[in-house]
């Protein structure tokens, strides 16, 4: 149920006829995992906090570098060498004081995944490198419930929604380990590419619209431009291959 | 007519500027050794050992993901491929 005070502060956006009372609801009880509190991770759980997102739960390690602020816009000055999580916690609680923000500082690894993701929703992939988004692939597949992937480059960025069992995975894409690097990059790219992400995820917990899946948006800064690549499901997939989704 | 063969920024800088490039070719790797010939530092970016394609290369064509037989993926006259390459910052 939405309180007086949930009304007035979702009021534009329960005026959207997609949305309404009945999805606000919906993102009120929605928990989601966000994978990385970086430039990704930053707009997205910044878009979702304000969205009314019940809880959002962060998962980062780091401590916050001068070298983030470029575009980890959950991060400032001050921040620095602070816990990621613990910057992120304060922004997010200051920003929306009636959501709950769970800050989880651990490393990603395959033996901690899973209690890390136990209860939520869905899982936000806002990662920096392959290694750790295979294991955010692995454990949605597991846990059958969606990722967002976003990953940016420069300029340049790109999003896809995966639906486990139902829509192409991560893996089903997969040629080979990719090396982790130290990426250039322009704030306002992550800034595009979460905002998509968190779009994507508001979309799949009110359930409406067209998800980014089975396709694959590319976003060129440079050009000005949003291509979209229809992706296939791989019956062979290491990950999804055996499984059928839930409906 | 023949195939065009959609640049990547990043890769212009081994095409002398151009980011369309048009080729002769009935499949996807036939068309990249075709590239690979005329512009030889781009075909050492593309083609890793053996002749296997970069692996952190991605082919569309026609606007679908030519994964995972990239190379021997079919194509004719007017068709449009795009070679772009997997993005993993965050
Ligand atoms: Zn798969």
């Amino acid at each position: 149920m939405l309180t007086k005070r949930d009304r007035n502060l979702y009021d534009r956006q329960i005026m959207i006829p997609e949305i309404g009372e009945k999805g606000q609801e919906r993102l009120n009880q929605a928990k989601v995992l966000i994978a990385g509190v970086g430039g990704l991770g930053s707009p997205t759980a910044f878009y979702l906090a304000a969205a009314g997102i019940g809880t959002i739960r962060l998962v980062d390690y780091d401590v916050v570098d001068i070298s983030n602020l470029n575009r980890q816009i959950l991060h400032w000055d001050g921040d620095i060498g602070r816990e990621k999580v613990d910057s992120a916690l304060e922004k997010l609680s200051r920003l929306n004081p009636s959501i709950n923000i769970e800050p989880v500082r651990e490393k990603i690894r395959e033996d901690n995944l899973s209690r890390i993701v136990e209860g939520c929703n869905l899982i936000v992939d806002a990662m920096d490198n392959f290694n750790v988004r295979y294991l955010l692939n692995r454990s949605a597949v597991d846990h059958q419930i969606p990722l967002f992937h976003g990953a940016v480059r420069g300029f340049e960025g790109r999003a896809m929604t995966i639906l486990p069992g139902q829509t192409a995975c991560l893996m089903c894409m997969y040629r080979g380990p990719v090396p982790e690097e130290k990426s250039p990059v322009i704030g306002v790219t992550p800034a595009v590419i979460g905002a998509i992400q968190a779009t994507e995820v508001i979309k799949f917990l009110t359930g409406v619209g067209q998800l980014l899946t089975n396709r694959i948006l590319l976003f060129d800064g440079i050009d000005m431009t949003f291509k979209e690549f229809r992706i296939n499901r791989n019956p062979h997939c290491m990950h999804c291959g055996n499984i059928k989704g839930k409906e | 007519m023949g195939i065009k063969v959609h640049v990547h920024q990043s890769h212009v800088q081994y095409t002398n500027g151009e980011r369309i490039i048009e080729v002769e070719g009935h499949t996807v790797g036939a068309c990249l050794k075709n590239i690979a010939v005329k512009y030889p530092e781009f075909g050492k970016q593309i083609f890793e050992k053996q002749g296997k394609l970069n692996h952190l290369f991605e082919i569309y064509v026609n606007g679908e993901s030519a994964y995972p037989k990239e190379l021997e993926k079919e194509i004719k006259d007017g068709d449009d491929v795009y070679i772009t390459r997997l993005l993993s910052g965050g």
